[in-house]
């Protein structure tokens, strides 16, 4: 798994591969890879060395649910075909795609933004790389997963920022993990509802061990609302995940008689064209991408930087906040009891194991670069 | 050019001059076709609607210092006790209850917050609506104003503020006492003595044992309290902790008292524009605001 891993390394980073260390962490018994200037960049962490004997590093990665780092081709080549098949199979259930295209980002509606009197409101149009989504949100069962493979003590996986304020993330018990567990672990019987009570940054360091990211706000509302080009070469998008009318059976919502969250997979005529499940309702989540508004003048200042959340909550009262394109935000610190996250992986990233079609001359391993043009 | 003449007055007419109209806040004698009580200011239709001798309304106040959200609170508390299907059901009277409900309720789904409450009680909302436990008892009425937080200011600290305040106040059968958890997040100890000088106002006001302040039901509403999980999990030990003048007050003076923590907006973002700081809501997600009210109904049917 070493040779595995430094292969993988060289070939993500070939300038800098001789100034990188790989180390072991006690906690876990993972290998990680780091920048040893200590710059903090993305790094890889992968389970080398099991608990018990008997667990193949390889199975517990699947059990993990990590089967998108085992798919990206400087890993996956070191696969038997069987071990690829498997990761595959397990990155079908659980990813949904969505190719790539257009799609229409509604601006704020003119009344929102009385205030600012100069705001820009119209829709702007971003092209957006084909994307696999998680069909469903990362539940607390996946997530201890990461608390208990010592997700919390690798500094590689978090951003540096976040790093200096990584014990401030605990649960009521003073252990690391979500704000609402206790003692490190989540209610009996909530393995499979999304975890919520964590900071973006925690989802962005649950995202890196699981070799995916966040998805940015445009790639969450092209999953969602699914856009079609029109004859007339204008867009048609869904304003709810399954259509245009409003339907509050199909998503947990405020209406519904016991407030609270539902496990990932309940409400699946509530799925996206994709197969997303609860993209509306349920949980907000979060996505990689910052609010900005921007006005005739410039830019207007946040009191605080704030991360784009999407899709509405359980406890979302208004009718007009669970649309595909109603836009929220919170603070990047902010542990909310109705926030959770589901990843994303570019198609480039796996494609060659999937059968992408790739354009020509597009790298493996290039990030996806959304592009912005104004309508 | 003027015209005098003589025009007889109607029997119905000169009956109804007659007979004065008793104001349901302040007991002040009307006109019959007055629109606001010449005494306190009151609006005369909560009258009109409300029979004081058969079934009198029970009257209660939603009280704070300015921009604690009264405005919001009421009209989320109405919006959603008058949506939803539980046991508890609410019935708004008049069209007048409906203005602020549909007032906040426009503006929080702009994602903006609804105008402050003018100090002229000419301007203030009356929420006036019938709420039934069970269908086997007769339903209850209940009047809740929306009082400003700056004429409520100047009653508690001066003593001359709106008439209506302190007559509606020594009348009311409970309160709901807003403070603001936000700014008590952010170390500002100003909102614990505001609440101090509410309690302890309300208590000097009617000291009666059985009758007086202190045996009737007051609930603590922490409000705006998204920014404390602590706030909503146990809002006693916060108020304990981050009140401890307000908590040591209630303790000795209030007999019924609990203490609530309450959110309407999930969270804000305060924007910087041409140099002064605008707060702008980016979602609803209304926690803990029926709760004070359902525990008021129980103490009051008791």
């Amino acid at each position: 798994m070493l040779d595995l891993l430094k292969k993988y390394f060289r070939s993500r980073w070939p300038k800098r591969a001789g100034n990188h260390v790989i180390r072991t962490l006690e906690t876990g018994g993972e290998w990680t890879v780091a920048p040893a200037d200590g710059t903090g960049e993305t790094a890889a962490t992968v389970s080398d060395a099991p608990r018990s004997p008997s667990v193949d590093p390889f199975q517990q990665m699947l059990e993990q649910g990590r089967c998108a780092l085992l798919l990206r081709p400087q890993i996956a080549e070191n696969l038997d075909e069987s071990q690829v098949r498997q990761a595959q199979e397990a990155f079908d259930t659980m990813a949904s795609r969505t190719p790539a295209g257009p799609v229409i980002l509604q601006g704020w509606r003119r009344g929102e933004l009385e205030a600012l009197n100069d705001a820009r409101t119209g829709p702007c149009r971003v092209l957006v790389d084909e994307l696999f989504l998680d069909r469903y949100a990362v539940t607390n069962g996946q997530f201890l997963a990461f608390v208990a493979a010592g997700g919390y003590a690798q500094e590689t996986l978090w951003n540096p920022s976040a790093w200096q304020r990584v014990n401030e993330f605990v649960d009521r018990g003073d252990l690391p993990g979500p704000r609402g567990w206790h003692s490190g672990t989540f209610a009996e019987g909530e393995a499979d509802h999304p975890v919520v009570g964590v900071c973006w940054y925690e989802a962005d360091a649950y995202a890196r061990w699981a070799g995916k990211r966040l998805p940015a706000d445009a790639e969450w509302v092209k999953a969602a609302s699914w856009p079609v080009v029109a004859e007339d070469g204008g867009l048609v998008e869904r304003k709810y995940p399954w259509g245009d009318t409003p339907a509050p059976q199909k998503a947990n919502l405020w209406n519904r008689a016991k407030r609270g969250t539902l496990p990932v997979a309940d409400l699946p005529a509530g799925a996206s064209a994709g197969g997303a499940i609860q993209l509306i309702g349920n949980v907000w989540e979060w996505t990689s991408s910052s609010l900005q508004i921007v006005s005739e003048r410039g830019r207007v200042r946040l009191d605080r930087p704030l991360k784009i959340i999407r899709g509405g909550a359980y406890d979302t009262y208004f009718e007009n906040q669970i649309t595909c394109q109603f836009q929220s935000a919170d603070s990047s610190f902010a542990r909310r009891h109705n926030i959770g996250f589901r990843c994303a992986i570019s198609a480039c990233d796996i494609g060659g194991l999937l059968s992408v079609q790739r354009e020509p001359g597009q790298a493996l391993g290039e990030s996806t670069v959304s592009q912005e043009i104004s309508v | 050019m003027t015209k005098w003449g003589f025009q007889p007055i109607d029997t119905y007419e000169r009956v109804e001059y007659a007979s004065q109209t008793s104001c349901c806040v302040c007991d002040g004698g009307n006109r019959f076709d007055a629109e606001f009580c010449r005494h306190c200011r009151a609006p005369l239709a909560l009258t009109l609607q409300t029979d004081p001798k058969k079934s009198p309304p029970q009257l209660v106040a939603v009280v704070g210092p300015p921009r604690v959200g009264k405005t919001v609170y009421l009209g989320m508390l109405t919006d959603i006790l008058s949506r939803q299907q539980g046991a508890l059901q609410v019935l708004a009277r008049g069209a007048f209850s409906v203005s602020l409900q549909q007032q906040s309720m426009s503006a929080l789904a702009r994602r903006q917050f609804p105008p402050g409450t003018p100090v002229d009680p000419e301007g203030w909302n009356w929420v006036h609506f019938e709420v039934s436990n069970s269908p086997r008892r007769r339903p209850e009425q209940y009047v809740m104003p929306d009082i400003s937080g700056e004429a409520f200011l100047q009653e508690v600290e001066r003593g001359h503020g709106a008439p209506v305040i302190r007559a509606f106040l020594s009348k009311c059968s409970a309160a709901l006492v807003l403070v603001d958890a936000e700014a008590l997040e952010q170390g500002d100890q100003e909102p614990d003595f505001l609440a101090m000088k509410t309690v302890s106002y309300l208590v000097e006001m009617n000291r009666h044992r059985r009758k007086g302040w202190p045996a009737r039901p007051v609930a603590i509403v922490f409000a705006k309290s998204d920014q404390s999980e602590l706030c909503f999990d146990d809002p006693e030990e916060y108020a304990r902790t981050h009140t401890p003048g307000l908590w040591r007050q209630c303790k000795e003076r209030l007999s019924r008292h609990r203490f609530f923590s309450t959110s309407v907006i999930g969270a804000c973002a305060p924007l910087h524009i041409r140099g002064e700081v605008t707060s702008m809501p980016l979602r609803i997600e209304p926690r803990g605001v029926e709760e004070p009210f359902i525990w008021i109904a129980k103490q009051l049917t008791k």
